[in-house]
């Protein structure tokens, strides 16, 4: 039976994993991510998981990377600093092609940041925190549904290409509270035999090793090679967005997250004015939704990157138009109020429509 | 005839050369944890999580799931699989720069946490793999490229003492100091590393072992020359000894 609940969307995001079949997760105190491990040590143990708090993010990470050694997924959750400290555990899960759930909610930075929601973080998501060539399979849902929504998702891409999965939600939307529709308790972690590459004793197999660090072995390029087949796959398959008025618009704003979610208010407004406002909100970051921009109709004059950032993915945006459109860039990260408002985002709009 | 191999079952491999140096102390430990792993009969369900330098190799000479964690990060990761396969028998194997350098923080909450799990930490008083550097369990005076007029403690600090750092934690089950530089110490350490991991069997608590050893290459010394600095040098700040045994109190000893 599906399920309202009114919760935080840390909460949301705790409560998603628990009803797709997450029993674990490792976790350390870091403001605003903390509720999820708050929630998790509650309601975990009520069906048979627990959530294991370590003395510091490189221990999570590593228990993260040691659980899902033996084919289970577990999950994690932190904030800007805390994922920091973790990048060399991810890259490594990465590399060893394991696979688990992150979310970050994302805080202002650099430096320790302070508590504040942004979308800092982006660079570090989507171009990978570590060294080597590695990548983050990112999603980016913009409420506590789409969390519940996409959680399924981000379980069987997690599974399928054994590869970390990261949601990043800004800590604004992550302190949000509001209604979540939760469908029907499944596990989506059952829905695949990890059987063939777990490391689970020799038993029923014989000896697997798990060995990151010697690419100057003979085995070394061909897994490099593998995983840049893989990554290529991701990036062909997976692309998900959102859009809505492209096919006539003038200017076209393109938003993930909380001014993604705003994306819907502005072009209805304007819209209702008679004025030609389309939108696109990515909701993988990595891959990035290129596909979106592939076919912008002619009518597109410029469009609006609108990020809690100083400008990280309207780099990505510009990669994918290529040239062909005039892309412009709004931002805010910092201050009490560390978002771009409605009305900033109609006023740079309409300077765009008038061709300012 | 009896070989190698009827002795030592499948747990230790023949089939390749070792990428120790000759002499070294870790080809004898992990001998001995094959050794255990082979008379324990848990061989199939045993995994075993390395760090990063010399002893990160030891996985190659034995025949059981493996991973090679990050710098100092093996007991972290050592926990997360035990976790997931509480039934399973894991431990980490870790040199001294990997445990008590860049792991120090993993190592000492591991055992904090007292969850059954081994470690065995093989201490040669110097960073074997990247070349002779000081590690944190360099006595003082010992030469090394990075204290090239011997250890100054004004200067570079005490050597590290781990199990005594442990010794006060409630989580930790079996706590000893062992030594591979002669046969009767061999023979205590086979003893040591065989109860860390009947007591993981139990699940008593956290087992660690810490097991001096010469590293004939990073203290540029002849393979000789070694084993006797670090009986006599070495051991004279790190004391073998079993610090605790709560497999004494479980009943059957
Ligand atoms: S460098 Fe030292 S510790 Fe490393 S294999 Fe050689 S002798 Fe052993």
């Amino acid at each position: 039976m599906k399920e309202t609940l009114f919760l935080k969307n840390t909460e949301a995001f705790a409560e998603s994993m628990i009803r797709c079949g997450i029993r674990c997760h490792f976790a350390y105190p870091i403001t605003p991510a903390t509720d999820v491990m708050k929630y998790t040590s509650r309601m975990l143990p009520e069906v048979g998981g627990r959530m294991v708090q370590m003395e510091s993010e490189l221990a999570v990470s590593n228990a993260l990377a040691g659980y899902a050694c033996a084919g289970k997924l577990g999950a994690t959750s932190s904030s800007g600093p805390g994922m920091t400290l973790m990048q060399e555990a991810i890259g490594f899960m990465a590399a060893g092609e394991l696979p688990c759930i992150m979310l970050d909610a994302m805080r202002v930075g650099p430096g320790d940041g302070d508590i504040i929601g942004a979308q800092s973080t982006y660079f570090q998501a989507t171009r990978g925190g570590g060294h080597g060539d590695y990548r983050v399979i990112v999603l980016a849902p913009s409420c506590g549904q789409e969390i519940a929504e996409l959680m399924p998702q981000g379980i069987k891409l997690a599974l399928t290409y054994r590869n970390p999965v990261l949601f990043v939600v800004d800590g604004v939307t992550c302190q949000m509270t509001e209604t979540t529709t939760f469908d029907e308790p499944y596990d989506y972690t059952a829905d695949f035999d990890t059987s063939d590459w777990a490391y689970t004793g020799t038993a029923d197999h014989p000896k697997r090793f798990l060995l990151t660090g010697s690419y100057t072995h003979e085995q070394g390029y061909e897994m490099n090679e593998r995983m840049r087949r893989k990554y290529a796959e991701i990036a062909e398959k997976e692309q998900m967005w959102e859009q809505e008025e492209v096919d006539d618009a003038e200017v076209l704003v393109v938003a993930f997250g909380i001014h993604g979610r705003m994306c819907k208010d502005l072009v209805e407004s304007f819209r209702a004015q008679g004025k030609r406002v389309g939108f696109i909100r990515p909701i993988t970051l990595w891959p990035f939704p290129n596909k979106a921009f592939e076919n912008i109709p002619a009518s597109v004059k410029s469009i609006l990157v609108v990020e809690m950032n100083h400008g990280q993915m309207v780099d990505d945006v510009r990669l994918a138009v290529n040239g062909r459109v005039p892309v412009h860039f709004l931002g805010k990260t910092g201050g009490d109020i560390p978002m771009c408002t409605l009305a900033d985002m109609t006023r740079e709009a309409s300077k765009l429509l008038e061709g300012e | 005839m009896q070989t190698l191999a009827d002795y030592y079952g499948k747990t230790l491999k023949f089939d390749k050369l070792t990428s120790y140096c000759p002499g070294c102390g870790h080809g004898i430990v992990t001998r001995l944890v094959a050794e255990t792993i082979e008379s324990m009969g848990i061989r199939e369900k045993t995994m075993s999580v390395v760090g990063i330098g010399c002893g990160g190799f030891s996985h190659h000479y034995l025949e059981v799931d493996a991973i090679e964690a990050i710098h100092g990060r093996a007991p972290a990761t050592a926990i997360g699989y035990k976790i997931a396969m509480p039934d399973h028998v894991v431990f980490t194997y870790q040199g001294d720069g990997d445990t008590s350098a860049i792991g120090l923080h993993e190592i000492m909450h591991a055992a904090n946490r007292g969850m059954p799990i081994t470690c065995i930490m093989v201490n040669n008083s110097v960073f074997g793999m990247t070349g002779g550097q000081m590690s944190p369990t360099t006595i003082p005076g010992q030469v090394t490229t990075t204290t090239t007029k011997g250890r100054d403690v004004h200067i570079h600090g005490y050597p590290l003492l781990v199990p005594e750092m442990m010794r006060a934690m409630k989580g930790v089950a079996y706590l000893a100091r062992e030594t591979v530089v002669d046969v009767k110490s061999i023979n205590r350490a086979a003893k040591s590393i065989r109860n860390a991991f009947e007591c993981q069997v139990k699940g008593l608590g956290f087992a660690f072992v810490e097991v001096i050893s010469p590293c004939p290459t990073g203290l540029h010394l002849s393979v000789p020359d070694a084993y006797a600095y670090a009986a006599k040098e070495t051991l004279s700040y790190f004391k073998p000894q079993v610090f605790k045994n709560e497999l004494e109190k479980s009943d059957e000893v």
